[in-house]
């Protein structure tokens, strides 16, 4: 038998007021409770970064000396080879340390891979946990597991070098000017 | 007059210096101060060799760092400009300022090294476990809390290092954001939060400053707080087991009576009062036990405030991400870890796995999963619970012996044995200084 309220009308498939406000009102308890989490989760999360761009210059070709020249401010190493340059990251790719410069003369002499010999003048050593670079940011000791990046260069309409830390090249790469 | 005087003074303080037992059991419920004591102790739960008073003493250096804590909070500037020169002027130009800086750090690290010995003692003394004899006693579970006391304690050391803005503290944060990165997958998000950003600046400081002053202290708080209370439902210190205790079992009809408390008992339920007696000699908490909790609270105030005179905090250069000191050490605590990420890189044909991820991430999680999970796979019998190296607990004894030894070893060679570069260097071997300053 049908469940009919004082009007006649069938209940059978009606929730009663007591079962609807008690929905209602859970759904808006948990409802609310659950945008206040996500608004306070998401606004952990900055829309807008006021950090240093990316890509910025770092003088003039004719400015940069022969070798290696670390540039502080921007936590990298510009390499001039003639009218060639290359830049690597002085970011240390273990926990982040700014590695340091160290230089050899006379050279340092090594055996590559292939068997090739070596001379190098200067390398990079981190002074966190004591990885160490060769002058092409390759690992060959310590805890870094991967070699330092080499970023991408070009030339400003004023004629000044721009690093791009946002893309990394191979280890062909050389801005020639 | 004098009498009058006498009388109130008596009023006042009779809790505290009971005259006859009745008194003394008394005080526990008519001293708010008291009541989280239990009418009565046995001795030995009072005594150093079981506990070491342990708990007292993280209690006091915890009420020495909200103290000094909240006046810092006075003299402090949260931010990336000023928060270095704050405590430059706390040293040299606020009267006093060098002595609240050096008492909060000294009582910091001391709370970071007693809470490792009070896991110690826990672990060395079977105390975590749980047994059938206490009715709703689960030891197992202030083991628990315990562990997230000890997290929550060297995070607010970590957050509270990070805060003079030197060198110092970038270099912490810089390794710690790295380590979250080294993470796979969740690594960036992880790291986005804990800096507020892609690099290491104002919403890094304001981030760790709140942490540090705000969610953490709160946390702690009731932590601790469930931490006691879960000693007096645990039926008190796990010696009192091993003491042994008496269950008196009794059928018994309460007389209705007039109470108008929560504690009121129903009629027309014959309740069953099971009474617990523990062996061994017991004596009202007030005045044994408030007498050596305060005893225990003036000692460590003390030796914190001489050490204080001695241990002075340091402050690096104005932090600069330009250059890394050579070595660059994290505090103590986490030398172990520090020399862990140093040395766990590994390399397997083409595949690298960072030891920030192995030594930072992977080994104290696998610990702290290995601690929280300890009680339940621990089979020794009853009789091992607060007692002193159990001889069923040999094996456990020793391998949790060894690990923490290995920590401590660790320690020793990342304080001692690392020079710049993080080269070895035997302990009577002299390293070059390398400058401070870029």
């Amino acid at each position: 038998m049908p469940d009919n309220d004082r009007e006649g009308n069938n209940t059978e498939t009606r929730i009663s007021r007591r079962r609807f406000l008690t929905y209602l009102s859970g759904f808006l308890i948990v409802g609310g409770f659950l945008m206040q989490g996500v608004a306070a989760l998401r606004s952990l999360f900055p829309r807008v970064l006021y950090e240093p761009p990316t890509k910025f210059k770092v003088g003039l070709p004719s400015d940069l000396p022969e070798g290696v020249k670390f540039i502080p401010e921007h936590r990298l190493f510009v390499i001039r080879n003639g009218d060639r340059f290359h830049s690597i990251s002085a970011i240390c790719t273990h926990l982040g340390c700014t590695v340091n410069l160290a230089k050899y003369s006379p050279p340092k002499e090594y055996k590559a891979r292939s068997g090739q010999e070596i001379s190098e003048t200067y390398e990079f050593h981190c002074p966190c946990h004591g990885s160490k670079y060769r002058e092409d940011g390759d690992v060959y000791a310590g805890p870094a597991p991967k070699p330092l990046p080499w970023f991408k260069m070009y030339l400003a309409p004023d004629g000044q070098i721009v690093v791009d830390t946002d893309v990394t090249v191979g280890h062909e790469f050389r801005l020639q000017v | 007059m004098k009498e009058k005087l006498k009388t109130i003074i008596r009023k006042l303080t009779w809790t505290y210096n009971p005259a006859t037992e009745r008194e003394a059991s008394d005080s526990t419920a008519r001293n708010f101060l008291l009541h989280w004591f239990p009418a009565k102790v046995t001795k030995k739960s009072m005594s150093f060799s079981y506990s070491m008073l342990l708990g007292t003493i993280i209690l006091t250096l915890f009420l020495i760092l909200t103290m000094t804590g909240l006046i810092l909070m006075f003299l402090y500037v949260p931010s990336v400009g000023k928060a270095y020169w704050s405590i430059k002027d706390l040293q040299f130009v606020v009267p006093y300022g060098w002595f609240i800086r050096d008492l909060h750090r000294v009582a910091a690290q001391l709370m970071v090294a007693v809470v490792f010995i009070h896991l110690v003692r826990v672990f060395l003394t079977g105390a975590y476990k749980h047994s059938e004899k206490i009715v709703g006693s689960y030891r197992p579970l202030n083991w628990w809390i315990g562990l997230a006391l000890l997290l929550v304690t060297m995070l607010l050391s970590y957050t509270g290092y990070l805060l003079p803005w030197d060198q110092l503290a970038l270099w912490a944060i810089t390794i710690g954001d790295h380590i979250a990165l080294s993470a796979p997958v969740v690594g960036s998000a992880i790291s986005r939060v804990l800096i507020g950003g892609t690099i290491i600046d104002q919403n890094t400081l304001i981030r760790w400053y709140v942490a540090h002053v705000f969610f953490l202290p709160v946390i702690i708080s009731l932590l601790i707080l469930w931490h006691m209370w879960r000693i007096r439902k645990d039926g008190g210190l796990a010696v009192v087991e091993a003491l042994g205790i008496e269950r008196i079992k009794e059928d018994k009809v309460v007389a209705k009576a007039k109470t108008y408390s929560l504690m009121g008992i129903v009629t027309g339920i014959t309740p069953t009062i099971t009474q617990y007696r523990v062996r061994g000699e017991a004596v009202s908490s007030s005045p044994n036990l408030t007498r050596r909790v305060l005893v225990v609270m003036v000692l460590v105030t003390a030796v914190s405030m001489g050490l204080a005179f001695f241990y002075k905090a340091p402050l690096e250069q104005p932090a600069s991400l330009m250059w890394t000191p050579n070595p660059a050490k994290a505090p103590w605590y986490f030398l172990w870890l520090q020399e862990l990420v140093a040395d766990t890189t590994i390399r397997l044909g083409g595949l690298t796995i960072s030891g920030g991820f192995v030594g930072g991430i992977v080994i104290p999680t696998v610990l702290l999963l290995f601690a929280a999970a300890w009680p339940l796979i621990d089979r020794s019998p009853e009789e091992a619970i607060g007692v002193w190296f159990h001889k069923s607990r040999n094996l456990q004894n020793a391998a949790f012996i060894l690990v923490c030894t290995v920590i401590v070893a660790l320690i020793y060679v990342g304080a001692v044995m690392r020079g710049p570069y993080w080269h070895l260097y035997m302990p009577w071997q002299h390293w070059i200084k390398m400058p401070t300053r870029f």
